[in-house]
């Protein structure tokens, strides 16, 4: 036995001393930084021949993986060899989980809200100064990014620490509704409320994930005060607003666990993902959806040959961020790493590497373009612009994302030179959900992290939401439940007495009597 | 000799993944179960879990769901089992083949087709949670149920029954007195592997559109709010169960004997 356990413990120090294989041990000056992105959220290339997009400014085609090119594509401009070891996460939660227990990443692209808690519990790092600099002609993020996400990024802060010093855009979009025209009027789907409406009970599906729900259901019952007359046009409003749609106070959470139960009773489901697959194969007619979601099923619906439309409630929106971190965990002190990070940001915000993550992804890109190159412009051009001979256009103006301001007196103004001329059918089609007007992006709100008291008691909420209260159970039901435990019990003790029975028999044998042969 | 190649080394590689996979786990969840989130100890979760309504109506709605599930897999395979272990066609193999064809086919896929068929018949879904979720288990679990079942019947010494019937007892009697004592090892084993997954298998209910948790559901849901703790207490309570049940399942295996001491 000491032999066995001697060899056990000699095998795990064993064990624990190996040093793990670095990814090529060959070439040890390769630099490895440590990637991880939501699931499918970059281009992985291999499009086929036809997949090819021609714009004015020259073909763009993804033929091999953004983050392999951009091994060569760093090499050649600053003359070192990276390796990306590039990994996926599914949802904020589990990143952060990762994050905690022990996992290393150096370039992460979490959620604005995961951002701000990160960034509260002092895990990132800074940019450069460098990372800032536009003159430096490699810097595609900061000469490119749209002004209309530069100055969110610039006015949004947590614990006096401004966003932009330790985020850079991604992606980012809204959350609204997907919903099948033929069955649903537009007018019962521009509101939170159709949650609750019994036209549509057990045609719905919400999502399955409390911070999205609960935005939404803040939607709903403070609808009055959020299309009051008053609120809307206090000067203020983008204030109060943020502040209405970040409200967990006890009475506001209590609201929305009433809202949320009855909700619960008339939607289909909360769904994680399948939501767009049972929207195409109309499964259900109304599916809370984010923007790219929305977009890549309202493609896929028109492959069947039917049309699904995208609508924003009137009250209010959640305006959503993803943004590229880095962990101190990871980078700690290295200068050549957190270069690498921030040139793999930079090579991502190419004007056209940022085409192709749109294509291939179908979320919006926080690039606009401009410094280097109008393929952002021109692809939505390419891709949603009227026929010279279609009649039923509309213009639409996209200057607040292009070269548009949030603030001063010109405020959601653009100059005018980003207006497209577009079918009309696309005011509430992909191109509204990926690219919001200004009146939609107007009545957005940010959604904050909680802190952990407000964190403790809104998962309270939704576990009262989700679970089955003890207290339905009825008197017949507790009868039903005490008769099984009761049969169960009478059962299994039967077959206990009766094996004692059996073995406790004691079997009187005559003894053998064997005649001996003579 | 000493130092030479001992069979019992050949345990080594599985006490290794047990400790890793096993035992280590089993520490780091009891060390959260029993702390507090600031590392405190204490039994607080213990009390939030018996004290909270909603844990409790969860812990519940899982064994009520269990017991369907299992009552209705046993009644179906039962009659299964002891058709195909009684018969002496020749096709058996391929019939047995056709039972568990399902489980090499990732149960994720199969739920995916199997609501396609839902639908198909019942249209919305979501008007029986209930139902669909007891369907969609039965469906996972049913080659489980037959499996034992049939192993144990064609396993039992059919002089038995001949013997039975000797004596002067009609088929009912022979069935009730000796095959049903005789297949119990099978039925238990059968339950015990329907009755624990089923407290937890939440996929099949998140599949089919049923938004209530169980189990399962229930402890993802405390992991994905960072509270481990809680959702570590949950873990443990359900595995003490599990603990419990396979006791007393495993002892009356353990004295299963197939050539029929336990009938005389």
């Amino acid at each position: 036995m000491k032999k066995i356990i001697a060899v056990l413990f000699s095998v795990i120090v064993f064990i624990s001393v190996i040093p793990p294989l670095p990814a090529s041990a060959a070439n040890e000056d390769v630099l490895t930084i440590r990637v991880c992105n939501w699931e499918e959220y970059i281009d992985e290339g291999g499009w086929d021949e036809e997949e090819v997009i021609d714009l004015e400014s020259g073909d763009i085609f993804g033929e091999t993986a953004l983050y392999e090119e951009f091994e060569d594509w760093y090499y050649e401009n600053y003359g070192q060899r990276v390796h990306i070891e590039y990994s996926c996460f599914g949802t904020n939660e589990e990143l952060y989980n990762m994050l905690t227990l022990g996992d290393e990443f150096d370039l992460v692209a979490p959620s604005e809200y995961m951002i701000m808690k990160l960034l509260a519990e002092d895990r990132l790092v800074p940019f450069s100064d460098d990372f800032f600099d536009e003159e430096n002609e490699l810097n595609y993020y900061i000469r490119n990014v749209s002004p209309f996400i530069r100055e969110t990024f610039e006015s949004n802060e947590i614990n006096g620490e401004y966003w932009n010093r330790y985020a850079a855009c991604y992606m980012w979009g809204v959350v609204g509704f997907l919903y099948n025209p033929e069955a649903v009027s537009e007018e019962d789907v521009s509101t939170w409320n159709i949650l609750v409406n019994e036209d549509y009970r057990r045609q719905m599906t919400l999502k399955d994930n409390v911070r999205d729900s609960y935005f939404a259901t803040l939607g709903a019952i403070k609808g009055d005060l959020l299309l009051s007359d008053d609120f809307r046009n206090d000067p203020d409003y983008h204030e109060r607003l943020a502040e209405e749609m970040n409200d967990t106070s006890p009475e506001t959470v209590e609201g929305a666990l009433t809202f949320l139960q009855q909700a619960k009773d008339n939607v289909y489901s909360f769904e994680t993902d399948s939501g767009k697959a049972d929207m195409v194969t109309g499964k259900v007619l109304v599916n809370l959806q984010w923007s790219g979601d929305a977009v890549y099923a309202m493609d896929q619906a028109e492959e069947e040959d039917f049309e699904l439309d995208f609508s924003v409630p009137e009250e209010c929106t959640n305006l959503w961020f993803d943004g590229w971190v880095m962990l101190k965990d990871g980078i700690g002190d290295s200068a050549e790493k957190q270069r690498a990070c921030e040139a793999f940001i930079n090579f991502l915000s190419r004007p056209d590497n940022a085409v192709r993550n749109m294509y291939y992804i179908g979320y919006t890109s926080s690039i606009a373009g401009g410094t280097d190159g109008d393929q952002i412009i021109e692809y939505i051009d390419w891709t949603y612009s009227a026929e010279e001979d279609e009649e039923d256009t509309v213009e639409y103006d996209l200057g607040y994302f292009f070269d548009g301001s949030l603030y001063g007196e010109d405020a959601g103004e653009g100059s005018g030179e980003y207006i497209l001329t577009v079918p009309e059918e696309q005011t509430r089609r992909q191109l509204f959900a990926q690219y919001p007007p200004r009146e939609v992006t107007d009545r957005s709100a940010i959604m904050r992290y909680f802190d952990s008291e407000a964190n403790a008691r809104i998962n309270q909420m939704w576990i009262c939401v989700r679970c089955y209260n003890i207290g339905k159970i009825n008197a017949a039901g507790w009868v039903a439940i005490a008769l099984a435990i009761v049969i169960v019990i009478s059962a299994a003790v039967y077959m206990r007495l009766k094996e004692k029975r059996v073995k406790d028999v004691k079997v009187n044998r005559r003894p053998l009597r064997i005649r001996q042969p003579r | 000799m000493k130092g030479t190649f001992q069979r019992k080394y050949l345990g080594i590689p599985y006490a290794l993944y047990l400790l890793v996979f096993v035992i280590l786990p089993l520490v780091v969840i009891v060390s959260y179960a029993f702390t507090d989130s600031n590392g405190k100890p204490g039994i607080g979760n213990l009390l939030n879990f018996f004290t909270d309504p909603n844990t409790l109506g969860t812990l519940v709605y899982s064994l009520v769901l269990a017991f369907v599930t299992t009552l209705i897999c046993l009644l179906i395979a039962y009659p299964v089992g002891y058709l195909l272990a009684m018969s002496s066609i020749r096709s058996k193999g391929a019939i047995l083949m056709l039972m568990i064809m399902p489980m090499w086919i990732n149960f994720t896929l199969r739920i995916t087709a199997l609501k396609e068929l839902l639908t198909m018949f019942e249209g919305n879904l979501a008007f029986h949670p209930f139902m669909n979720s007891v369907i969609g288990m039965t469906y996972d679990f049913l080659p489980f149920m037959i499996l034992p079942i049939y192993n144990q019947i064609s396993r039992i010494d059919k002089s038995l029954l001949e013997a039975a019937a000797d004596l002067g007892a009609d088929p009912t009697q022979a069935f009730i007195r000796v095959m049903l004592p005789l297949s119990m090892p099978g039925v238990i084993s059968g339950i015990s592997m329907v009755f624990l997954p089923a407290m937890t298998n939440y996929v099949v209910l998140d599949m089919l559109y049923n938004s209530t948790y169980i189990m399962g559901s229930l402890i993802g849901s405390y992991f994905s709010a960072y509270d481990w703790h809680g959702g570590s207490m949950i873990s443990l309570i359900l595995l003490i169960m599990i603990c419990l049940f396979t006791l007393l399942a495993g002892k009356d295996e353990s004295q299963g004997n197939v050539r029929g001491g336990s009938v005389l």
